[in-house]
């Protein structure tokens, strides 16, 4: 029965603060002219540059990101766990840095579709490489070997032996990495310049730019069919769920000569792909005339003709609030989930619900937006006039991803540790104080820093919700850089700087906190 | 659970009470573009003179302004908006925004396209002396011009355009424009400070679409005067503000000598008091337009058509 009580409150959250809004925003949408939008010329090709640029970007990620694994997973080598964290800092940054870096870069007419996939591979090969790498790491390695000894040499070794085992982390990879692409807004909205657009884009434009709402719904519901039909692909031929551990307890080898082709394109890519944007942001951070930390020093302004409503510092403090706010309702709500998943059977019902309490994760933060923005501006529910807003949609997209984390780690406790304790007497909230939360302590960090990571560099719904003086550091970012006279350049290279560090510091907390504790734990209770 | 979620509580507590803090009742806020300017001496100005507390509150660009200001009409994010301007307000009246007989004009300027002096002094070559001639081969490569899908200028540019050329016609103009290898950017400040040559940027484009006051600020450069559009912008009460008669003293306010002397400077407009002034330097610097195109047309109801047949072509 507490169970069934505890079921209502992870529900009750998602369907106000998601489904509502979501419904609301498509429901304005259905009139006469909603099917006449749905089949337009112009939504369809749309529609088909996001589908072609996130193929495009997702092919390239996985076959950069197959070298990337072999390299950092199923190899050994000094260092690794270095480098494996440093390759999910571009995935971990707010979208609207990553954008930053590559507007800089390009010529606005020619080249900006190339560039948008240059930065959704910076941004997803590590999610690729990650996804391949945790589940090639566990594998056996003893028929590669000896399909090796017998003479075939590593490629063929590779598509007959390991590409067939690991078809599951395969259409996993695919299919978010290929999410991520189709959803992604900062991206297409500033490396495209207004010119290019995504059902992302467009959707914004349609409702901010022209306040066409059947367009807009129209789009919404495109956008939306298309992260369900991912969505399910990952489900249901994908393999296993989102493991940040990494697997890694079947033996490994070290790195030999005849890996030195993937060690040689993993090292390009590394370097190029994702150090230099990194490294040209802080260049352009600490290059000014007046002296390295001048940009900095302007934290406390509001920019170039007085263009922001709040100071970068303010904006700062306010996206602090915010993270923490969203951070502790996506870890209490997302916990709450995967321990209710973990503990219930597997049926029709709860792989429904899995995949209901899923759908934020695929949903743009604008629409969502949009949705929040006609749906709570009345007078009953004047959350839109509260700064609760856009905190509330970043832990709503927060949830379904601290879930998966925390999931995982929870089926994997062993039930007879469990029912032991439960015959010693404990009881279920004493089990979970004392072994349960112990044991899975290492993916609450990280499902933390990744609630922490989505609410700072949450832009779309921010961009719409965060009025005035409640601007955070990715719409203030924004500003500056759509406006570049007198010093909001720099001022958003120092910003963009800065926020890489954040993320920096983020990822290497999450990577410090080993599973040791863990075994401790469990070898002391064995 | 250790020490972490009792500081969690303790912080969502404390950040509750503080969201929950009221605001006070003789509080006006001021919706405005992200390219007003209004200083914090004016506005603790304003306040000292009518005994209110002034917000500004910057909403995007204008068409971003009048957009939120309609999807959020039921329960307005403000009690006044300044910087809608004339190829907007007739969306915003017809969505029933503004409270119809607040409405007044604040300010004006004029959309036209600047030349870099010295680049086109160095190269001797003849500089344009009207935008009909950027199709020409030897302005090839040499302009710089706004989305007008994203920025006010670029739209205002458009409406130039209609009105030259005629419904219909204008498409022949912009064909030769692109095929001219015209470059267009996202908004304004893209264009004028790192495209164009002729400012800080030090841009590759000597050509760019901008404003007539624009050279007051910029020794070596120059507006093409004729042909240009001029952008009137309106402050207005806004329906269901909460204070809408301290709404109103704050629309006086704009209007008066103090805030409209200080426009030309502060942001490149001319104000429309006719009492007010400019700087003297601009009469011959930074001129408004000699003649002006697009009065006459229902931008409003005409803007989304124009958008769309313009972004087929540049699309």
């Amino acid at each position: 029965m507490a169970k069934r009580l505890a079921w209502a409150i992870p529900l009750l959250f998602v369907g106000a603060l998601f489904y509502w809004p979501l419904a609301t925003i498509l429901g304005r949408g259905f009139t006469q002219e909603w099917l006449h939008d749905i089949f337009d010329p112009k939504t369809l090709d749309v529609l088909w540059f996001t589908v072609w640029q996130a193929a495009v970007s997702t092919v390239v990620c996985l076959l950069l990101g197959v070298p990337g694994a072999y390299v950092l997973y199923r190899r050994k080598f000094r260092g690794q766990r270095v480098l494996r964290a440093l390759i999910t800092v571009p995935f971990m940054l707010p979208t609207i840095v990553v954008a930053t870096a590559f507007s800089s870069f390009h010529n606005w007419n020619t080249t900006s579709v190339f560039w948008i996939i240059v930065a959704h591979v910076f941004i997803n090969y590590s999610l690729a490489v990650r996804t391949i790498g945790s589940q090639w790491a566990g594998l056996d390695s003893s028929i590669e070997e000896a399909a090796e000894l017998a003479g075939a040499g590593r490629l063929r070794s590779f598509f007959s032996v390991a590409l067939p085992q690991l078809r599951g982390s395969f259409i996993s990879a695919a299919a978010t990495v290929f999410l991520y692409c189709a959803t992604s807004y900062g991206i297409i909205l500033m490396v495209g310049g207004g010119l290019i657009n995504s059902l992302e884009t467009d959707i914004a434009n349609s409702a901010i730019g022209l306040l066409d709402l059947p367009r807009t719904s129209a789009l919404a519901l495109l956008q939306t069919l298309l992260s369900v039909a991912a969505f399910t692909v990952s489900l249901k031929w994908g393999g296993r769920e989102f493991d940040i551990d990494g697997g890694g307890d079947a033996k490994r080898s070290g790195l030999d000569r005849r890996d030195i082709s993937s060690v040689a394109l993993t090292a390009v890519v590394i370097l190029g792909l994702l150090l230099v944007p990194i490294v040209s942001i802080f260049w352009r951070a600490f290059d000014s005339p007046s002296g390295v930390f001048y940009y900095f020093t302007k934290f406390n302004s509001l920019g170039f003709r007085d263009l922001l409503n709040v100071s970068i510092a303010q904006a700062a403090a306010n996206s602090l609030r915010n993270m923490l706010l969203a951070a502790c309702i996506a870890m209490v709500i997302g916990v709450l989930i995967a321990w209710l998943t973990a503990h219930s059977k597997s049926t029709k019902l709860t792989k429904a619900l899995d995949l209901a309490l899923l759908m934020p994760l695929g949903i743009s933060t604008v629409v969502l937006g949009l949705g929040y923005l006609i749906t709570f501006s009345t007078p009953f529910l004047p959350i839109r006039d509260s700064w609760l807003a856009v905190p509330l949609i970043q832990s709503v997209i927060a949830v379904p991803l601290v879930m998966r984390i925390v999931r995982p780690a929870i089926t994997s406790i062993s039930k007879a540790q469990l029912e032991s304790a439960a015959t010693d007497g404990a009881g279920g909230w004493k089990i979970w104080r004392l072994i349960e939360f112990p044991l899975i302590r290492k993916s609450v960090v990280t499902a933390t820093a990744f609630a922490c990571l989505i609410s700072i560099g949450e832009f779309g719904a921010a961009s719409l919700l965060a009025f005035g003086e409640q601007a955070t550091l990715p719409t203030v970012l924004y500003s500056l850089i759509s406006r570049p006279g007198g010093d909001n350049y720099g001022m958003a290279m120092a910003v963009s700087a800065l926020l890489m560090v954040f993320t920096f510091v983020a990822v290497l907390v999450v990577s410090l906190e080993t599973p040791r504790r863990r075994q401790r734990v469990q070898s002391a209770s064995a | 659970m250790s020490r972490i979620p009792k500081i969690a509580y303790i912080s969502i507590a404390a950040l509750l009470l503080a969201g929950c803090s009221s605001t006070a009742s003789n509080e006006v806020v001021l919706v405005t573009h992200d390219s007003a300017v209004i200083s914090k001496s004016q506005i603790a100005s304003f306040e000292a003179s009518s005994g209110l507390e002034l917000t500004v509150v910057k909403a995007g660009d204008a068409g971003a302004l009048t957009n939120k200001l309609i999807l959020t009409k039921d329960d307005p994010i403000g009690d006044v908006v300044y910087g809608i301007d004339n190829t907007f307000i007739g969306k915003a009246e017809d969505n029933g925004v503004l409270v119809a007989e607040s409405v007044r004009e604040i300010d004006f300027a004029d959309v036209c396209f600047n030349y870099d002096l010295s680049w086109f002094k160095s190269r001797g070559i003849e500089a344009p002396t009207k935008w009909t001639e950027l199709t020409l081969p030897k302005y090839k490569g040499l302009t710089v011009l706004q989305n007008p899908n994203t920025s006010s200028t670029g739209l205002g540019f458009l409406v130039a355009t209609v009105a030259k050329f005629g419904e219909g016609k204008w498409g022949t103009y912009w064909k030769a424009l692109k095929a001219n290898g015209v470059k267009v950017t996202a908004g304004w400040e893209d264009a004028y400070y790192t495209e164009f040559s002729g400012s800080a940027g030090k841009g590759s484009y000597p050509i760019v679409l901008s404003y007539s006051s624009s050279p007051a600020d910029e020794a070596n450069t120059k507006a093409i005067l004729t042909d240009c559009f001029r952008q009137t912008e309106y402050a207005a009460v806004l329906n269901g503000a909460k204070n809408p008669y301290h709404g109103r003293q704050l629309i006086e306010w704009l209007r008066d000598l103090e805030f409209q002397n200080s426009m030309a400077t502060s942001m490149y407009v001319y104000p429309l008091n006719p009492d007010a002034v400019v700087p003297d330097s601009w009469a011959t610097k930074a001129p408004a337009a000699t003649s002006v195109l697009g009065a006459n047309l229902q931008i409003s109801e005409r803007r989304e058509s124009w958008l769309k047949s313009w972004s087929k072509l540049f699309g």
